[in-house]
């Protein structure tokens, strides 16, 4: 309050300064091309977002056929299709989600529901934050020492899926502690007020209320994982493996990581561009299309709500 | 009624135990990050490791000299900082406090779209795209420079600037506002005096996670910055390769035998990394929690 | 206030000597009160005054606020609520509770009612005569016996108020306290309520805060003042209304302050 007050009392004097209410063209000038500038910045903004996706789609449709996507590489990679590296990359999406998604809406749960203001709570909040910050390549460092090495799963599924799941964690957390709290009180305390205990309470009524908002915060970290090369690069993505990982313990390849090495070493990197392009449209589609519906699910239960 | 009290504890104590588990995989990070790095200190000093100028970390007489990689991460962290900071906070005040309110629904999904693409399409992106014109523009032997990286590392630390600032932003009370506009002062004015002040350690936060996104950023580094291990000049070092720590763990990692001085060095740069995030979480986190409480 | 207290002969509740902080700040002072069966009991006093504060001791609801201390004794047919080894569940299956804003659960109308049947074990089978009476009892089963599976957020603010009041009775309480239920209602919803209050009070025993006079007047057969944490009158309303023995009481009731 001490700030807005003293802004005001200047503002007041600069106004009076230039002769009352007549506010000067300077004001209005100056007004006009800041507002022509921050317009320019958001659409500058947003301009890159259409650039780069208007570029990979223009260069990527061409590349995708029904064969692209069901065949093998084929080659040394320079034809062929990217079979494996889709079917690597769901693979790490259902192994991560299925150790990340209760890990993660039970911490919320106990955060949101339960934890008293207290230095245990603290600690937990802190660390949250903290793993929500640290760089993906170290999540790959400590996939790399722990799972690979000290656990012995070698580089492998198993290793990448665990190592991704410990970064999602701290998104699913947070996404689900926000649909808690959007969970109006007054469910808690009638439902409470029926005799009903807290778990059931929690169980029968918060929970399905803040499904719409788990559910997006889901499909997000969905996208997350799809995306991720740096932690599954280290733990356990193959250059190339013209197979499909047959157990939890063997190599895999993945979208993101297949287009990585395309890009940079493949063997012939002009001649694979269209499957560069292809590939790159592929994860991009994935990745877009969950924000998508991720979109749409929070509009759907929005609209619901209004009723 | 005994059973379920019974049960009603049992089911809070593994949800209780379950949060405590994010608390042990932080410690289990550091534990893991910090055995690895110190069994390098038996080859090379802690000071040797944190001074050293040259990163040769497969030659004959190798040195694993941390400078090189750290000012690396440094000086393209910064230039992308630069740019996408006044333009973050632009578009957030834009889309916040200008814009109508359609084209600000319009605008968000855009940013959303910014924040889910992910970084190794940002990468070739700018390895066929920003690589070829940064080489021509400035007539240069590669277009694989420290430039290139902060160009796009600005473009992909922008959703987070945006969205942080503009919760800020938005949280300005309404009063505050109102009072300046009823004093005669005009929007620019209300908005430079006094609603970015007020919102100014959010927006601060902001930049800080903005930059810890950048500085552990790995993939599009990895493909655009040419990944060459030596000190940067500055300011003419903008133009040359330059080779970050997250992409000397990504590039290397791979080939170093298992437990070997090399294989440590990583992990040495991995914790310092860690460390540096670290840092700038606490940081960012102070200073939220004084925002908020100013807001209050 | 003794006089009346000692009217009561068979008191279902009874509260003595009621302390109650949030925090440093004392919400409730040295309340005891005896409220007895089948009868309507209303709480009036100014905004502040400790009535909702009270009436949430009565089913322990206070156990949900942080910082929330309370000493005396609250005893439902002999029983201290806040003795040991007391099963708080267990306490708000016998006194139910509908708040001052109308708060279905986003379920159909049927699922809010049968909500606290079925996870008190009411089997399949049963459940849609337990909704039916449930409904009937709360005087809203012939308006919407046609759309149980819709939405209870699509009934109107009367008709949710309703619904809650039969969400209440289908976990078959004995006492059930109001807080405020006609706040945000119109009058004729209000009317509605109060109607179904005073059929109620038959088979339950009803608290309920109001900060209405007349509502007080009109439904209830005793009333409790409240100013400032304390309870100021207790009596007959029609005793505290034509006869208030307090100057305070007659202050609030002939509208001088509040």
């Amino acid at each position: 309050m001490e700030l807005g007050s003293n802004v005001n009392e200047n503002n007041f004097k600069s106004i009076r300064a230039r002769g009352g209410l007549n506010i000067g063209l300077n004001a209005r000038t100056s007004e006009k091309l800041a507002f022509a500038l921050l317009t320019l910045s958001a659409m500058t903004t947003a301009g890159f977002v259409v650039i780069i996706l208007a570029y990979i789609i223009y260069n990527g449709y061409s590349a995708i056929s029904i064969e692209f996507l069901t065949e093998m590489p084929r080659m040394r990679m320079t034809q062929g299709g990217i079979y494996p590296a889709i079917v690597g990359t769901v693979y790490l999406i259902i192994g991560s989600m299925a150790a990340a998604l209760p890990t993660g809406i039970m911490a919320a749960v106990y955060l949101n529901e339960y934890a008293g203001e207290n230095r245990t709570t603290w600690l937990i909040e802190m660390a949250i934050s903290n793993l929500a910050g640290t760089p993906s390549v170290v999540f790959g460092l400590f996939g790399l020492a722990l799972f690979v090495k000290y656990f012995g799963f070698g580089s492998s599924l198993l290793a990448s899926c665990l190592t991704l799941s410990l970064l999602i964690i701290p998104v699913i957390i947070r996404s689900t502690q926000e649909a808690l709290i959007a969970v109006p009180n007054e469910y808690r305390e009638s439902s409470l007020a029926l005799g009903i205990s807290k778990w059931q309470t929690i169980r029968h009524v918060v929970l399905p209320a803040a499904i719409p908002g788990i559910v997006t915060g889901t499909i997000l970290s969905i996208g997350r994982v799809a995306g991720e090369t740096a932690p599954i690069l280290l733990t356990g993505a193959a250059y190339f493996l013209p197979r499909l990982p047959d157990s939890i313990y063997s190599g895999f390849m993945a979208l993101p990581y297949h287009l990585f090495v395309l890009a940079t070493s493949g063997t012939n990197i002009t001649q694979t561009r269209p499957l560069q392009y292809g590939t790159a449209l592929v994860l991009l589609m994935i990745v877009l299309g969950l924000n998508l519906i991720a979109v749409l699910i929070r509009r759907h239960y929005r609209q619901k709500l209004k009723i | 009624m005994f059973n379920r009290n019974y049960k009603e504890k049992t089911i809070e104590s593994v949800l209780f135990s379950v949060s405590v588990l994010t608390v042990v995989i932080l410690f289990l990070i550091c534990l893991f990050l910090f055995r690895d790095s110190l069994l390098l200190f038996k080859e090379t000093s802690l000071l040797d490791f944190l001074t050293g100028k040259f990163w040769y970390p497969t030659s004959v007489n190798r040195q694993f000299g941390l400078l090189p990689l750290l000012l690396g991460s440094l000086i393209v962290t910064a230039g992308a900082i630069i740019f996408a900071v006044p333009l973050g906070i632009a578009s957030a005040i834009y889309i916040s406090e200008i814009a109508p309110p359609k084209v600000a629904e319009a605008l968000k999904p855009f940013i959303e779209i910014l924040a889910g693409i992910p970084s190794v399409v940002f990468g070739f992106f700018g390895l066929v795209i920003l690589v070829p014109i940064v080489k021509d523009l400035f007539n240069l032997p590669t277009g694989q420079t420290a430039l290139t990286g902060s160009i796009m590392l600005g473009i992909m630390s922008l959703p987070t600037i945006i969205t942080i600032s503009e919760d800020a932003i938005s949280s300005v009370p309404s009063t505050i506002k109102h009072g300046s506009l009823a004093l005669g002062a005009t929007r620019w004015q209300t908005i430079y005096k006094v609603i970015v002040p007020a919102a100014l350690s959010g927006i601060s936060a902001a930049v800080m996670l903005g930059i810890g996104r950048a500085i552990g950023e790995t993939m599009t580094l990895m493909m655009v910055t040419g990944n060459t291990a030596v000190i940067p000049s500055f300011p003419e070092g903008i133009l040359d390769p330059v080779r970050t720590m997250t992409a000397t763990i990504a590039l290397e990692m791979g080939e170093v035998p298992q437990g070997s001085a090399h294989f440590h060095a990583l992990f040495a740069v991995g914790t310092v990394l860690f460390i540096i995030t670290f840092l700038i979480n606490l940081i960012a986190d102070l200073i939220k929690k004084r925002y908020r409480f100013k807001v209050d | 206030m003794t006089e009346a207290i000692q009217n009561v002969s068979h008191p279902q509740i009874e509260v003595e000597n009621l302390n109650l902080w949030y925090g440093e700040k004392q919400a409730l002072d040295n309340i005891s009160m005896r409220i007895p069966k089948n009868s309507v009991t209303a709480l009036i006093g100014p905004s502040g005054c400790g009535k909702s504060t009270f009436i949430r001791c009565l089913n322990r609801m206070n156990d949900l606020v942080k910082n929330c201390r309370i000493e005396g004794k609250v005893s439902i047919e002999g029983n201290n609520l806040y003795g040991k080894g007391v099963d708080v569940v267990d306490l708000r299956k016998h006194v139910g509770m509908v708040f001052q804003k109308a708060n279905p659960f986003p379920m159909s109308i049927y699922d809010n009612i049968a909500y606290g049947p079925r996870l008190h074990g009411v089997s399949k089978k049963d459940m849609d005569g337990v909704v039916e009476s449930a409904l009937r009892s709360a005087a809203i089963w012939n308006e919407i016996s046609d759309r149980l599976e819709s939405s209870a957020l699509a009934l109107s603010g009367g008709q949710q108020q309703r619904l809650c009041i039969a969400r209440t009775l289908a976990v078959k309480p004995e006492i059930i306290l109001f807080d405020e239920p006609c706040s945000a209602l119109d009058p004729i919803s209000t009317s509605k309520i109060e109607e179904l209050i005073v059929n109620l009070k038959n088979k339950y025993t009803i608290v309920i805060v109001t900060h209405n006079m007349q509502q007080a007047a009109r439904i209830s057969d005793y009333t409790a003042f409240f100013l400032m944490g304390r309870l100021i009158e207790f009596g007959k309303t029609k005793q505290v209304f034509q006869n208030p023995r307090e100057k305070s009481t007659e202050d609030y009731i002939t509208g001088r302050f509040g």
